[in-house]
């Protein structure tokens, strides 16, 4: 039989009907649309009692108090503790991301060796520490023999390990930060204490070099000052001017920005200095004839322009403006949060003292160290003023042994030193490295035995007088959750290792040590854990002078002629101890990474000068080392000076930080300061090819 | 277009003056909303960033450039570009605070809303979102995690408000008439120079109920009448310049001259 076309229609139109009422094509259209959005893993929210929690984070630069809230005992997000006076209420962008950093992938699980064949193999803590006693026992009482330096400078568990030190004859050393500046600063001056800076009674801020909104000192309890002094739709209250070579953050949210070149925040100072004495102005200070000859010889406005590049005029239009303030306060820094040595800060007091506004409201401050509950610890200030990078120097160029024991605690050198070729290599020199980091970061990926520290969430811990405050203050937290995995506080390891050394530093644990600091402080513990901070009122008495010897040797005119290197730090790209986090790699600019690739900031007449477009691939190199990074053009960065963010170019961390941009540390040249001897970084120039 | 009016209007102001472009608010917006960590984060086509900081300049050489960054949520328009074109009616403007919703088991991925969204405050999920190695623990209660093929977008944080009037109906008070600041997105929350205030716009006891009518207050792009529910403030003309690109005298001009508070 053939088929006509009857028969034809017939099974055309039997087959529509007939797939009109079979399930398959519907069920395939529906599985296909859930196979094309098919995720291979949900992740469930966990519910429970929601519950909030004051602590002091110490995942940003600086202690940040926060109220942590978590649910079913799982810290998830962080505010603000308005009620706390060491931040005032906000939080950074690094603590921000707490939770997360606490559950990050770069944990270390707890502790490790590293075995014959280079690979790490966990042990228990029993053996961790037997191996740690041994190694330090045979060093014990040998000078230069151990080394212990912490990147913690707020907290008391710094005596703790500061202690120890003492008590095994060695030496404990702070991570570079502008506390070392200024605590040699003040004691050139032949003050004792700590400097800090009334901001909020203040009328006129000048910020020189110092980008307070996201590098130096208490980065959020800046901002929320800077709040405070205008409150939004009202008269703006405070006056903020910044002086610094790039249009960071803090230039930004100023009233006005002062191009001023790179390293040159002394000249800039004693620049304005000329203008006020000329005015003028005048001080009690014993050497006040001293420095006043060396200013009006020295910093005379034709020499201060060639050296900053600001104007006289403009330099004498700022002076006039600070002077008629009734409430100025001057602030030095780097741009990048360290390196800039002792005499930008002794200048920019020296500014201060013509002004009359030394511990006065509103002024420079200078704070009491609170009493130390280790007494063997060295004191704040001490500590701060002592040397690493040229301690670190010195070994890498064979002038000093390098150590036989080496021990790092919330610090991570290996990657955020200056010049990091030569000085990580000098780390590496150690005969046996110790990290006591929470996460697998670069210093611990070197280490020969890794005792993980908790997370700050998961241990107590304290912040003392942060450095830039206006007043000495105390804050501590209690844990807000239960350890995630197998760490160990490293003051309780410290205090074990002592006690098995033989060496008493008076305390059992690390909440007894904690809550005796406080007490010594006159500080009530309960109500520190609970959110609130202890705030003294008092300062240290007594005069300081200008340093006019120290200035005079460490101030020189640079050479000029060359590009000038301009680093600086954003809290977004995390901090030198702390990498990049996860939540915050989507909030980078693209003008400062495009895919692998660092991006460096020039303006048009300086990328024309060196023969650059947007988007250029360039090599740059610097004293220390070099970097390939990609030209973006931007013109908030001052003439003849390339701009660069600090905190790429990990190498350990996780996907989220590891093997994006450059490490620009590699490129900064480490010098000496005449006159105080300790080791600066602001002034690095660098080549391109 | 018809503007859907309500009693209450949440409102975000943010003082553009007083943002450092910290990155703080885009940090506590994805903690708060669930938005997983990417391990790529410069090709902005694939970001997810409800909250997202622009940084603006005033197009001068060195040394006059001046820098201000501004924050971008959802406007929350009065006459939301997205909501009539979703074929599905995934997002809508139909409750009282005139937040935009948006419903992800409802999205079938097409982005004609973002097609017609012209603050490009709507994301799509090209990628499985992951949270690797235990991240999962720190997911908020907050809000529900979305796969990839849906758009997502800033909402102020609307589990917030439903936490805020279900306090008001514990304590009695009329859930629609919250106090100022019981009611406060993440964003404003971790912002350490409190750039942002939040409120409702048509409460006198609010603080943005004054500040919107600044004489430098400002919305983005006024002149296309999408009536936004976020304003900024600036002392800055050059700033204040930048929130439109009409041409000086046309039509668009005028009109956005007319809607201006």
């Amino acid at each position: 039989m053939g088929i006509d076309r009857r028969t034809f229609i017939q099974l055309v139109t039997g087959g529509v009907v007939g797939s009109l009422f079979t399930p398959v094509i519907w069920k395939s259209l529906d599985d296909a649309s859930i196979w094309s959005q098919n995720w291979p893993w949900i992740p469930r929210l966990k519910y429970g009692t929601i519950t909030e929690q004051a602590s002091v984070a110490k995942f940003g630069a600086a202690p940040c108090a926060e109220i942590v809230k978590s649910v079913g005992g799982s810290p998830y997000l962080t505010r603000g503790n308005a009620e706390n006076e060491m931040s005032k209420g906000g939080v950074d962008p690094v603590s921000a991301s707490g939770p997360q950093l606490m559950y990050s992938l770069s944990r270390v699980n707890g502790p490790m060796k590293k075995t014959a064949e280079g690979k790490y193999e966990s042990i228990s803590w029993e053996e961790a520490e037997k191996v740690l006693s041994e190694k330090l026992a045979a060093v014990k009482g040998k000078k230069g023999k151990l080394a212990v330096v912490s990147g913690d400078t707020t907290g008391t568990a710094t005596e703790v390990l500061s202690g120890f030190a003492a008590g095994m004859g060695a030496e404990c050393y702070l991570m570079p930060s502008e506390e070392q500046g200024a605590a040699v600063a003040l004691s050139s001056m032949g003050g004792k204490g700590q400097i800090g800076y009334d901001l909020e009674n203040s009328d006129f801020v000048l910020f020189v070099g110092a980008d307070a909104m996201d590098s130096w000192g208490s980065v959020v309890r800046n901002q929320c000052v800077y709040s405070e002094s205008r409150p939004t739709g009202e008269e703006i209250k405070t006056t903020y001017i910044y002086a610094g070579p790039f249009q960071n953050s803090t230039a930004a949210a100023a009233d006005r920005w002062v191009p001023v070149a790179p390293g040159t925040g002394a000249i800039f100072c004693l620049g304005l200095a000329y203008h006020m004495l000329k005015a003028g102005a005048s001080s009690s200070a014993s050497d006040f004839a001293d420095f006043k000859t060396l200013v009006m010889s020295r910093f005379s406005p034709d020499k201060v322009e060639k050296a900053t590049g600001v104007a006289g005029t403009e330099m004498a239009a700022i002076a006039k403006r600070i002077m008629k303030s009734s409430a100025p306060v001057v602030v030095a820094g780097s741009e990048f949060a360290q390196g800039a040595g002792a005499a930008d800060v002794i200048a920019a007091s020296a500014v201060n003292m013509l002004l009359g506004r030394i511990n006065k409201e509103g002024g420079m401050k200078i704070l009491p160290e609170l009493p130390k509950a280790v007494e063997a610890a060295a004191g704040r200030s001490e500590l701060a003023a002592k040397d690493f990078v040229g301690y670190l120097a010195g070994i890498a160029s064979g002038k000093v042994a390098a150590p036989a024991v080496m021990m790092s605690y919330e610090a991570n050198p290996i990657y955020a030193l200056p010049q990091n070729t030569a000085l990580a290599q000098a780390v590496e020199k150690s005969g046996f490295l110790v990290s006591f980091s929470t996460y697998m970061d670069e210093t611990a990926s070197e280490a020969d035995l890794i005792m993980p520290n908790p997370t700050c969430y998961e241990r107590f811990e304290d912040a003392q007088t942060p450095y830039g405050v206006g007043a000495a203050m105390l804050a501590a937290s209690a844990p807000v959750a239960e350890p995630l995995y197998n760490s160990k506080p490293t003051v309780d390891v410290v205090l074990g290792v002592a006690s098995v050394l033989g060496i008493d530093l008076g305390y059992e644990s690390a909440d007894e040590v904690y809550q005796a600091k406080a007490e010594k402080a006159g500080a009530d513990w309960d109500s520190l854990i609970e959110g609130a901070a202890y705030v003294s009122d008092s300062t240290e008495s007594g005069s300081i002078k200008f340093a006019a010897s120290v200035l005079s040797k460490a101030v020189t005119m640079p050479k000029g002629g060359e590009i000038a290197l301009a680093p600086y730090s954003k809290l977004i790209i995390g901090t030198p101890t702390v990498a990049i986090p996860p939540l915050n790699v989507v909030a980078i600019s693209k003008f400062e990474l495009m895919g692998k690739d660092l991006m460096v900031q020039v303006n048009s007449k300086t990328a024309k000068k060196l023969g650059v477009s947007e988007g250029s691939k360039v090599k740059l190199a610097g004293a220390g080392g070099e970097c390939a990074v990609r030209i973006h053009i931007n013109e908030g960065v001052m003439n003849d000076v390339i701009a660069a963010p600090l905190g790429f170019g990990h190498t350990a961390w996780d996907a989220y930080s590891s093997g994006k941009g450059e490490n620009i540390s590699k490129l900064l040249t480490v010098g000496t300061e005449s006159g105080t001897g300790i080791s600066v970084w602001t002034s690095s120039f660098v080549s391109i090819a | 277009m018809q503007q859907m009016e309500f009693d209450t209007k949440w409102t975000m102001v943010v003082d553009v003056d007083k943002c450092t472009g910290c990155g703080a608010c885009m940090v506590s917006c994805q903690a708060e909303n669930n938005i997983a960590p990417m391990k790529e984060g410069s090709n902005k086509l694939k970001t997810l960033t409800w909250m997202l900081v622009y940084e603006l300049n005033n197009g001068k050489e060195f040394p006059n450039r001046e820098v201000a960054y501004l924050p971008r949520p959802c406007m929350q328009c009065g006459h939301p570009a997205c909501v009539p074109v979703c074929p599905v009616v995934a997002t809508t403007k139909d409750e009282e605070g005139g937040i935009v919703s948006q419903i992800y088991p409802r999205c079938i991925g097409c982005r004609y809303c973002m097609a017609a969204c012209p603050y490009h405050a709507r994301y799509f999920g090209w990628l499985d979102p992951v949270w690797p190695g235990g991240m999962d623990k720190a997911l908020s209660p907050s809000t529900s995690t979305r796969p990839r093929g849906v758009v997502e977008k800033c909402n102020f944080c609307h589990s917030r408000l439903l936490d805020a009037r279900q306090r008001a109906r514990a304590e009695g008070m009329d859930p629609n008439k919250l106090p100022d600041g019981w009611y406060q997105p993440a964003c404003l929350e971790s912002c350490p120079t409190g750039a942002i205030s939040f409120g409702d716009a048509k409460n006198p006891e609010h603080k943005v109920h004054e500040l919107i009518k600044n004489p430098n207050a400002f919305r983005i792009l006024e002149s296309i009448g999408m009536e936004p529910q976020v304003y900024y403030i600036s002392r800055r003309d050059w700033v204040r310049e930048q929130s439109d690109n009409v041409a000086p005298g046309s039509h668009a001009e005028n009109h956005a001259a007319e809607g201006k508070h």
